[in-house]
């Protein structure tokens, strides 16, 4: 078939369309540098960085050996399912059951996750059990969302298939069990591996199901590429996106062959004329199938035996921390984790396993923890979400004498509003607010307050918050107002001036402004200082990114606290203890490029050294007097009424 | 066929689905050796029936008995029975060679012994030379063969066959029953043939079981059948017949159509009401004068061997075979020999058949090929 030439371009469009993501992505992960604007050289540094992350390769190893028992499970199931609808007498049974199994396809993930959770939760009261989601439990949601893609699988294919030949087989000397296999399996086979291989990419590749449904100490690889958002995704993230693309790619393709195969077989026996040659005996795309999948099934095995299956150990510590918050041994830091691990086995004699799982927002942690399905034994959530924790009664005191190294945690950090009395948490890192700006751009003379941002010199070079909380903030500390402030007015106030500024913004962002900066797109915007030196690195050439802290300014800290419901509580507290001391805590500084609060950090040369001096000017500004600045300056939890009508003002902002 | 050696015996069968009767009280005793003829139109039970005797159905009521055994509750795959299906049922997955072999790998017979059974078979079934070959690339007859003989090889005592001849072309139908036979005769095995074909019945079998509405119509041999049917629905189903009303005067002596015949039944009350069957070859078109009753001829068609006349007497339409031309619109005189008319009970069936004023070659060919797609 001829194609006109506009048939053409449409279909080079959407082909384009399809598949420049990929693309992209594909190209990207062979960038040296992390930038996302700029290919700077060819390079597998991530790919190798990529085999070097054990957490990660955890996480692909869980999600693989839970694809590969779901989807074997679901398809036994599915088969069974679909042979006991399509011997239904009657039909509207037959319809009724065929519909039912079709619901949770049409059902959208979210909802299904949901009930799922719930499920598991209310069945996990009922026995009295403290966690009800585990392993299992993401293996029941799975089979229970591939079952029915397996069932329409092999459905069609039992309809296709003549009836009366497993009433042959009886009839000839077969059990009705041994007829179907004999005689129906390899008859609807075709449908059965389909079926397999849907239920094995579906599995692989879920995220809203098992986000639910997913227990302590098992991330699969989709949640834990999601729970790196706190941070920028790692370049080493695009590499495995692209190796996961090519791998489902191909088993695609070969479900497709089995396919062609079976309606090429079809089409055979349908035009008997052609007899006479009869070269190839029919059950060869069967036996290609099970090759097929033998293949995958194998392959998985072997990528499974390869990252080693873990055996549990007898005390596991459940960590929930933000994603890319701690050093993990990529780039030749060190790898927290598995020094605890080392360090605890040689003082106590005994192995401890992390179980590490992280959290892309404090809403999401809090809503898990919330949920009653997982317990952890320790969290980092940030200052205004502990403040709420601790007004819910969901931490425990923490027994400071098993944290001597507390006694490195500056003065200035104690009796923060969040914790007046120091009894539940540990600070971990803190940041502040100050604006970013490209002085190739930016006259000097302009910088010093948060008037820069509605400067009009520089209209169309300024980027601002996309979320209320923050982009009001800038306003109201501009104005010299209480950013915690419950009067209507200091936010009517606050709205007029965002809605001067409106004509100004570039655009309204939140981590595009990397790009955004790095690339000299824009050239204003406020951000902590810890993400302005993750700039500074991969800025263009004709880019020159300086940073000051207009007064008054955001302070935020996020804190290391055990929760209610914590198995090891003192075995949390010697963790806690561990990453106060000083190597890892130098680590974790240097890897989340956060300010500490630990002396042990801040004084150490090494460190001091590392980040130079005016790093450290910036970072350490305000060790001193942090906690006057922050009881007054900081965000607190904001009350129902005044939170909607914040949100309120702002859609009035947004639709303007 | 062996007259003292009852192989299969239904006892008191009945059978309904969903509260529709589709076997009422089956009784019938199948003879060692015999070719026995299940005939009847589709719905008419004798799938059913079939299948009841294969193990794939259980009767509600009744006993099906083999040997002289109750085997209600024996499953299909530990009956001495092999079934022929209608759509041949090879397994699409497996070649000529081991879909003949599959009841004897599924017996565990050593490998050298199934070899020499096979071939025996396909040289049975003249299939000699197709061993490798593709189940699915073979054409109709050959599919038919294989079944065959896949269900010969195991040597059944019973073989049972659904209509299997329903899906070839007429001249390969006319073939394979001539093969049939003849595979019957040299194996001696006892053949159920189901077929809703009364040409195929009455050239095959040595007995035929005309069925109709779940209810056995009559059992006998294809000139018993043919000759002395029981009740309108048999005369009217095996052959084409005129059937009229009619008045059994005394014995030998019977009115219909105005006109009393000499005929040679008896035993029937003094004008006791009858129908009265006459088939069409059995009339002859005589002069107007000579004739027994006279008719008006309102269409004539050839045949080929003969002319298909359709004779317009006092309203009722006569079908009338003959080798003699007549023409349409013609008045002519009917003539029927005494032992030409059989005389039948009233039944349930009386009235229903053989008038053939709605007569034509298309219905009747129409309505052939819609039982034929309801099985």
């Amino acid at each position: 078939m001829k194609m006109k030439p506009a048939a053409k371009i449409y279909t080079a469009l959407i082909f384009l369309f399809l598949f420049a993501p990929i693309a992209i992505l594909l190209v990207f992960s062979f960038n040296a540098t992390k930038s996302l604007s700029v290919f700077s050289d060819f390079s597998v540094k991530w790919y190798r960085e990529l085999f070097k992350d054990e957490e990660t390769l955890r996480a692909l190893q869980n999600t693989l050996v839970l694809a590969v028992t779901a989807s074997i499970i679901s398809t036994v199931m599915g088969t069974a399912a679909a042979v006991g609808i399509h011997r239904l007498r009657r039909r509207y049974l037959k319809t009724a059951y065929d519909t039912v199994t079709n619901i949770p396809m049409m059902n959208p993930d979210i909802i299904t996750g949901i009930s799922l959770m719930l499920m598991f939760v209310f069945v996990g009261r009922l026995f009295g059990l403290s966690t009800s989601l585990s392993f299992w439990t993401m293996l029941i949601a799975h089979i229970t969302f591939c079952l029915p893609y397996v069932i329409l699988q092999v459905l069609p294919k039992l309809q296709q298939m003549d009836p009366s030949l497993p009433e042959a087989a009886m009839d000839l000397g077969c059990t009705p069990l041994r007829a179907f296999f004999r005689v129906e399996v390899p008859e609807i086979l075709p449908g059965i591996i389909t079926g397999l291989m849907m239920a094995f990419t579906l599995s692989l590749d879920d995220f809203v199901i098992s986000y639910f449904t997913q227990g302590n100490g098992f991330q699969t690889l989709p949640i834990r590429i999601y729970n790196m958002t706190k941070k920028t995704v790692t370049p080493k993230m695009y590499a495995l996106a692209t190796i996961i693309f090519f791998t489902i790619l191909a088993l695609l393709l070969l479900t497709n062959l089995v396919d062609e195969d079976d309606s090429r077989r079809m089409k055979e026996a349908r035009s008997a004329k052609r007899a006479a040659k009869g070269k190839k005996p029919r059950g060869d795309s069967n036996k290609r199938g099970m090759a097929i999948v033998g293949a995958i099934l194998g392959l998985t095995i072997i990528i499974i035996a390869a990252i080693g299956i873990t055996r549990p150990k007898p005390v596991e510590l459940n960590v929930y921390n933000w994603g890319e918050y701690i050093s993990d041994g990529s780039e030749d830091t060190l790898d927290t984790i598995k020094a605890f691990e080392d360090w605890y086995l040689e003082e106590y004699g005994y192995p401890v396993k992390v179980n590490y799982e992280t959290y892309a927002s404090n809403e999401d942690m809090y809503a898990k923890l919330k949920s009653g399905a997982v317990s952890y034994d320790l969290v980092i959530p940030s200052d205004y979400m502990i403040a709420r924790m601790a007004a819910e009664d969901m931490l425990v005191p923490l027994n400071y004498a098993n944290i001597p190294n507390y006694e490195y945690i500056s003065e200035s950090f104690r009796g923060l509003y969040y914790d007046p009395d120091d009894m539940y948490t540990v600070p971990y890192t803190y940041g502040v607010v100050g604006v970013i700006y490209d002085a190739n751009q930016v006259d000097e003379a302009d910088i010093g307050t948060w008037d820069l941002m509605w400067n009009e010199k520089y209209a169309g070079k300024i980027l601002q918050f996309n979320n209320s909380r923050d982009a009001f903030a800038t306003a109201i500390y501009r104005a010299g107002n209480d950013v915690n402030s419950m009067d209507h007015a200091v936010w009517d106030d606050a709205l007029q001036m965002l809605a001067e500024q409106h004509p100004l913004v570039k655009s309204y962002v939140m981590d595009e402004i990397y790009n955004m900066m790095e690339s000299g797109e824009a050239a204003i915007a406020a951000y902590y200082a810890g993400d302005y030196f993750t700039m500074i690195d991969s800025q263009s050439d004709n880019v020159d990114l300086q940073f000051y802290y207009p007064e008054p300014t955001n302070f935020f800290v996020d804190a290391m606290c055990i929760p209610k419901g914590c198995q090891h509580q003192e075995l949390a507290e010697i963790f806690i203890n561990f990453m106060l001391s000083e190597e890892p805590a130098v680590a974790n500084a240097e890897y989340i490029y956060y300010a500490s609060p630990n002396s042990l950090v801040y004084e150490n040369e090494d460190y001091i050294d590392e980040m130079g001096e005016e790093t450290m000017e910036i970072l350490y500004r305000f060790t001193d007097e942090f906690s006057d600045m922050f009881n007054q300056y900081a965000y607190r939890n904001l009350d129902q009424e005044t939170l909607d009508y914040v949100n309120t003002l702002w859609e009035t902002l947004k639709i303007s | 066929m062996d007259k003292n050696k009852k192989i299969i015996e239904l006892k008191n069968i009945s059978k309904s689905y969903d509260g529709v009767t589709v076997l009422d009280n089956i009784q019938l005793h199948i003879y060692d050796n015999e070719f026995l003829t299940l005939l009847g139109p589709s719905g008419c039970g004798k799938t059913t029936t079939l299948r009841m005797i294969g193990g794939f159905e259980t009767p509600d009521t009744g006993d099906v008995l083999f040997l002289g055994e109750r085997i209600n509750d024996l499953p299909a795959h530990k009956r001495n029975v092999n079934t022929v299906f209608q759509r041949y049922a090879l397994f699409p997955h497996l070649n000529v060679f081991d879909n003949v072999a599959f009841p004897l790998k599924e017996k565990k017979v050593p490998r050298e012994e199934i070899e020499e059974k096979v071939t025996e078979m396909l040289k049975l079934v003249k299939l000699t030379g197709f061993e490798k070959r593709n189940v699915t690339n073979l054409s109709g007859g050959q599919q038919q063969r294989v079944a065959i003989a896949r269900a010969l090889v195991s040597r059944p005592q019973v073989l049972l066959l659904d209509e299997p001849l329903g899906a070839l072309d007429l001249k390969l139908r006319k073939d394979m029953q001539q093969e049939l036979k003849s595979i019957q005769k040299a194996t001696g095995i006892t053949f159920i043939f189901v077929t809703h074909d009364q040409e195929e019945a009455l050239s095959m079998s040595d007995t035929i079981v005309v069925m109709s509405d779940g209810r056995i119509q009559q059992i006998g041999t294809p000139t018993d059948i043919y000759n002395e049917p029981k009740n309108a629905f048999v005369a009217d189903f095996i052959g084409e017949s005129n059937i009229v009303d009619g008045i059994m005067r005394e014995d030998f002596k019977v009115t219909f159509s105005g006109h009393t015949f000499e005929c040679v039944d008896k035993g029937f009350a003094k004008n006791e009401p009858v129908d009265v069957v006459v088939r069409p070859e059995d009339v002859d078109i005589v002069p107007l004068e000579k004739g027994m009753l006279q008719g008006l001829i309102t269409s004539v068609t050839f045949m080929g061997v003969h002319y298909e006349i359709i004779v317009d007497i006092n309203g009722f339409k006569w079908m009338i075979q003959t080798t003699d031309f007549a023409a349409e619109g013609e008045k002519v005189g009917i003539f029927i020999e005494p032992d030409a008319i059989h005389i039948m009970k009233k039944s349930e069936y009386s009235g229903m058949f053989g008038d053939y004023s709605s007569y034509s070659m298309e219905m009747d060919e129409l309505s052939v090929v819609e039982s034929e797609d309801e099985e």
